[in-house]
Order: C-alpha cells, then sequence, then structure tokens
C-alpha cells in the first residue's frame, strides 16, 4: 500500500548534493554561521537523520535542502536541480511537486477537516486528490478521522495527519523537523515506524531529531554541531 | 476537497466579532455612498418629473418668494396672495407664449387631517397637461351658478372618496356644495393625482375669489426665447405686481442648493470610506501577524507568493463584499424613513421617490468595496507574500 504513494521510478541517484554549503545570518553587526562550509549527498532511498544540540543549525539546513532557504554561498542540487539559479517561483514548483514537509509542531489548519488538511498542497496545484487523501487516511490508519478537525485529534493523529499531507503530491524526499518533538513515547514510536515503512516503500527520508530512537532507526546518522557536520555514520 | 474559498472564508471565521465589526465599518460607508448617490438621483428625477407634469415653461406668481411659490404650485396649497385675472390678459398676448393657464388653487383641510386641494382651471390647461388621460371628459368652462359644480378629479383622491364618472358628491371640506364628477385622472404619479380641477368661474365662486388666480402656467411656442419673454413679462404693466419663474432655472437653483449639501455630506462619505480602509488594512495586517508561520508552512506546502497575495486579498475583498451587501441592504431597508426624514427637512420635495436605487448602483457599490478592500490588502498582502518561508515557519503563537 504504502510502496504504491511513491515514485517507483526513482533511482539510486543522491538526490541531494551539497558542497561548501554556508548559511550566514546577521543580527545587527553580529554575523552567526548556522550553517558553516557543509559538504555531503543523500543518495534516493536513503533515511538520514541529522542530530544535534539546540541552535547547532540542523532546521537551517533542512531549510535549504527543502528549498526554503537558500544558501549564502556553497552550492545545492536537489533532485537535480541547482537551488541557486532557482526563481522562487521554481523554488515552490519543486517544493510543491517534489518535497514533503513534516514539522514538530505539525501545521495543521485548525478549521480544516483532517481530509481538507491533507489536501491543502493540492489547494495550490490544482490537482483532484479525492481518491489520494483517501488512500493515504487509510494508509496512515485514520480514516476514521477524516472529518475531525486537529483539535479534536491526538498528537499522533495529528502527525500522521501531516505526514499524509506530505505526501499527497507523491514527493521524492521527506523532510521531517523533529517529528516526535511534541508526542509521548509510545507515540513516537509509531511515527519511527510509520517513517521507516515509508523508506522502506522507496521513499528518501531526512529527518532531524534530538529523539535517539528516532535517530537509531535512521539508516545514517549525521552529528551537527555549530554548523558542521561532526560525525558521519 | 478543500478550496481557496473554503478556505478564506473559515480564515474570517476565526475571528467573527472583528471580522463583523470590520466588515460593518464598510457596511456603514458603502451604506453613506449608496443612500446620497441614491437620494441624488432620486431627488433629481422626482424634480424633473414634477417641472414636465406641470407642462409649463414658466410660472407665473404673486410677489413673494419664488420658491415657495412654485413648491405651492406643484404640491397643492392654499396661497398667501393673488393675481388679477386681467394680468391673464397680458401675459398671454405676449410674443412667442403659446399657452397661459389661470389657475386659482386653495386647499381646505379636513378634520382627518388630510388635505383637498381645489384648482379652478380653463380648458385650456389640457394644452399643458398632455401626459393626462382622462376617463371620461374634461370640464367645461362652467359659468357661476346653484347647479352642481362639474369636476374632475385625480385618480388617488377620486379611490380614496369612492368616486365614479358621473356621481354626484359632497365636496369634502366644502359644506353644502356638490359637484357632478365629469371625468377622474388616470394616475400620474404626480400631485396631480390628489387634485380636484373644477371651472375657473365656478373655482372663483366658491372661494369667494372673484376675478383673482393662484398662478399662470406659461408654455412658449419657442423655449429658446424663455429670455424674452421673461424679460417682456416682467416689463410690462403687471410686471411689478408678479414674479416670473422659469422652471428650468427654478430647477437649476434647487438643484445647486441640493448640490452644495451634498458636497458636504460627500466629505462625510469620503472620511467613512477612508475609516474603514484604515480598519480594515488594520485588521488584515494583525490575521497575518498572527498567521506568520502559518503562511510559513503554506510556502512550504508549495503556496507561491502569489498564492499568499491572493488568499490574503480575497480575505479583505470577501470582508468588503459582505460589508458592502449588508450596507445596500440596510440602506434600501431605511430608505422609508430616510426619505420621510428629507422630506420633514428638505425646503423643497419632490413629490415622487425621493430615494431610487437600482441595478447598476448596487454592482457600482459592490465593486467600489472590492476595490476599497483591494487597495487596504495591499499592504498586508505584499507583506504576507515576501515573508520569508523559512523564518516565517519558524514563528512562535498563532493557532497552527
Amino acid at each position: 500500500m504504502i510502496l504504491s504513494m511513491v515514485d517507483d521510478t526513482r533511482t539510486t541517484q543522491a538526490v541531494v548534493r551539497a558542497h561548501d554549503l554556508v548559511k550566514v545570518y546577521k543580527r545587527g553587526a553580529d554575523e552567526i554561521r548556522a550553517v558553516d562550509n557543509v559538504s555531503f549527498e543523500i543518495q534516493s532511498g536513503e533515511f538520514v537523520a541529522i542530530v544535534g544540540p539546540s541552535g547547532a543549525g540542523k532546521s537551517t539546513l533542512l531549510q535549504m535542502i527543502g528549498c526554503m532557504d537558500t544558501p549564502t554561498s556553497g552550492s545545492l542540487e536537489v533532485d537535480g536541480h541547482d537551488t541557486a539559479r532557482l526563481s522562487d517561483g521554481a523554488l515552490t514548483k519543486l517544493r510543491r511537486e517534489r518535497i514533503g514537509f513534516v514539522f514538530q509542531h505539525f501545521g495543521l489548519l485548525p478549521t480544516m477537516t483532517v481530509a481538507e488538511n491533507v489536501a491543502v498542497p493540492a489547494m495550490f496545484s490544482r490537482k483532484d486528490v479525492r481518491g489520494r487523501v483517501d488512500e493515504l487516511l487509510r494508509s496512515m490508519g485514520i480514516e476514521g478521522r477524516r472529518d475531525h478537525r486537529p483539535p479534536q485529534l491526538s498528537g499522533g493523529e495529528m502527525q500522521r495527519t501531516a505526514i499524509a499531507r506530505a505526501l499527497i503530491n507523491s514527493p521524492s524526499l521527506l523532510l521531517a523537523d523533529e517529528p516526535t518533538g511534541n508526542l509521548d513515547s509510545a507515540t513516537s514510536e509509531t511515527i519511527i515506524e510509520l517513517l521507516q515503512t515509508l523508506n522502506a516503500g522507496g521513499l528518501t527520508v531526512v529527518v532531524v531529531t534530538h529523539n535517539d530512537a528516532l535517530a537509531n532507526a535512521a539508516k545514517r546518522r549525521v552529528d551537527f554541531k555549530d554548523g558542521k557536520i561532526v560525525e558521519r555514520e | 476537497m478543500i478550496t481557496t474559498l473554503r478556505y478564506i472564508i473559515t480564515n474570517l471565521g476565526r475571528r467573527p466579532l472583528r471580522a463583523v465589526v470590520t466588515a460593518l465599518g464598510v457596511a456603514v460607508a458603502i451604506a453613506t455612498v449608496f443612500s446620497l448617490i441614491s437620494f441624488q438621483r432620486g431627488y433629481q428625477a422626482g424634480l424633473k418629473a414634477d417641472m414636465d407634469r406641470l407642462g409649463a415653461h414658466l410660472l407665473v406668481v404673486p410677489k413673494g418668494c419664488p420658491y415657495d411659490a412654485a413648491s405651492i404650485a406643484l404640491h397643492g396649497a392654499t396661497w398667501p396672495c393673488y393675481l388679477k385675472m386681467s394680468y391673464l390678459a397680458q401675459v398671454a398676448s405676449t410674443p412667442h407664449v403659446a399657452v397661459a393657464a389661470p389657475v386659482l388653487m386653495s386647499a381646505i383641510y379636513l378634520p382627518s387631517s388630510e388635505q383637498v386641494v381645489y384648482c379652478g382651471v380653463e380648458r385650456n390647461i389640457l394644452q399643458l397637461k398632455r401626459s393626462w388621460h382622462i376617463d371620461g371628459s374634461m370640464v367645461n368652462n362652467q359659468a357661476a351658478g346653484p347647479s352642481p359644480v362639474e369636476m374632475v378629479t385625480g385618480s388617488a383622491i377620486a379611490k380614496a372618496q369612492g368616486w365614479k364618472v358621473g356621481d354626484v358628491v359632497k365636496l369634502p371640506g366644502l359644506t353644502g356644495k356638490m359637484g357632478k364628477i365629469t371625468g377622474i385622472l388616470q394616475s400620474t404619479g404626480g400631485a396631480d393625482d390628489l387634485f380636484v380641477y373644477m371651472p375657473m368661474a365656478r373655482a372663483q365662486q366658491i372661494f369667494d375669489r372673484p376675478n383673482q388666480i393662484t398662478h399662470i402656467l406659461v408654455r412658449l411656442d419657442d423655449p429658446e426665447k424663455m429670455d424674452d419673454v421673461v424679460s417682456n413679462l416682467r416689463g410690462c404693466d403687471a410686471g411689478m405686481d408678479m414674479n416670473v419663474v422659469p422652471l428650468a432655472h427654478l430647477y437649476h437653483t434647487i438643484q445647486a442648493l441640493i448640490e452644495s449639501t451634498r458636497l458636504l455630506l460627500y466629505c462625510v462619505a469620503l472620511i467613512a470610506i477612508m475609516a474603514a480602509g484604515a480598519g480594515l488594512s488594520n485588521t488584515i495586517l494583525m490575521a497575518v501577524n498572527e498567521r506568520t508561520r502559518e503562511i510559513g508552512v503554506l510556502r512550504a506546502l508549495g503556496a507561491s507568493q502569489g498564492h499568499i497575495f491572493r488568499i490574503v486579498w480575497s480575505e479583505a475583498v470577501l470582508l468588503c463584499t459582505a460589508g458592502a451587501v449588508v450596507g445596500i441592504a440596510a440602506s434600501i431597508a431605511a430608505s422609508h424613513p430616510l426619505e420621510a426624514w428629507f422630506r420633514a427637512n428638505l425646503p423643497y420635495a419632490p413629490t415622487g421617490a425621493l430615494i431610487t436605487p437600482d441595478a447598476m448602483l448596487v454592482i457600482a457599490c459592490i465593486a467600489g468595496a472590492v476595490v476599497l478592500g483591494s487597495i487596504a490588502s495591499a499592504v498586508p498582502a505584499g507583506r504576507a507574500a515576501r515573508m520569508s518561508p523559512a523564518l516565517s515557519v519558524r514563528a512562535v503563537g498563532g493557532e497552527v
């Protein structure tokens, strides 16, 4: 079931390729190097956990991979596109069509039902996704909650809804920023299993986490500190 | 499935009180503009219709305020002073005067506080009142005498009194006087519907005004000769005792009086629109600030800058449109009490509807509200669209 959600035409090429990646934020006269000369590749079908303390630059790195932010210097290729050469519109299209996002805070629209929340990305691509929504809700085990609104859901159900929403456009890359950060350990376990299942179906998954269980569940662990990769594998 | 419109509507529902107050601000502004324009059009049309119904180019009235005299002639009342019947010949013989129709008007107030307006006329009034359609026949130039007076009555008074053509009836307010109804005017939509017309000689006898009239309705053979005719009438022997009122001038003078008030009211409406726009802009800015993280999430999910701009813009336009619909509906609902208030306070109020809303005005007001919403939301929508997805998704607070 889950296998059918992903694009099985993908090869084992690098989905993400970063070279000397730098991101500098300016706060007044100060410069903060959130990401400092980082080079790495993520191959199609990988499950990568980026682990590190708060303020290490993990989320900044994830956002650059997700085309939500652009590097100050260095090069970053996502799904074969050099992000530095893309306009805001092209980056948006890349995010919409090739990348799925999952947030720690779920990011669900409170006035919309579960089914409507799952379909939000289609609001921008103007696709008819009714069948796909039903399929995803079944896969996530929340089909009985389709007409409920987020405040009526448990944390696990909200995160499942967010994951279903991330998968609605059949992305090649799933990015999750602390996906278990707001969940208890039992619920976290089910979300970790879900991410593993998606990855087993061929989907490339990149998570940023503090959660050891999630980091250990990934196929590759990347430790991040002070904007730099300090250890690989 | 989710549509942008549904998302926008549910967004407005998140802060219902704020949305309602903002929409009401727009409603007040639009209602003000809508009422003003409706009134302007209605008044203008009503005034013109009143003048046209009179059928004359000139009104010759006794000395005094010409506007009061014109108002009495148009609406019907008892006149405070009179013209000599002999002036009629001088008026009629003035070059370019095609018709000079004398009228002796007198209003009788009934115990029921209604008034009946009697007009003594000659048959030549038909040459002015070309739009009249009489069921039955016009009165003849009946000489004074004891027999029932011949009458043509307006449709409204005939209906109210239950009169029919051929009836011999008691004249309301005139004890012991009888009248025979020779004809009933089909509805004119004006004051004529409430008037009772009788032969001049009989009216002078009944109201004890021998050889007196209240005014003369004058039609010219060439309206371009108006200035010459007015000049000649003012210079004739009777000129010292009468006012010559060109109705076109009267129309423009009254319009100018109303216009000066209208400009003041338009300033008030402009302030209301600006206040509504500022309120709307503030509301949308607050909504954008509150939903910074949500906007970041939407950008992450594939919303372009254009999508975000359109969402915020649409919310503002929807609020404005809702406000405009409420404002227009309220304005239409309040038109009767407003009209009554106008009638009680205006120096001259035409007979017909003073407030005449129409479909084009409704569409124009709604379009105006859309423009207001577009202008007011330009800054907040642009700001929302330009937000960095990376920074906004990290924003603290909000419901998402």
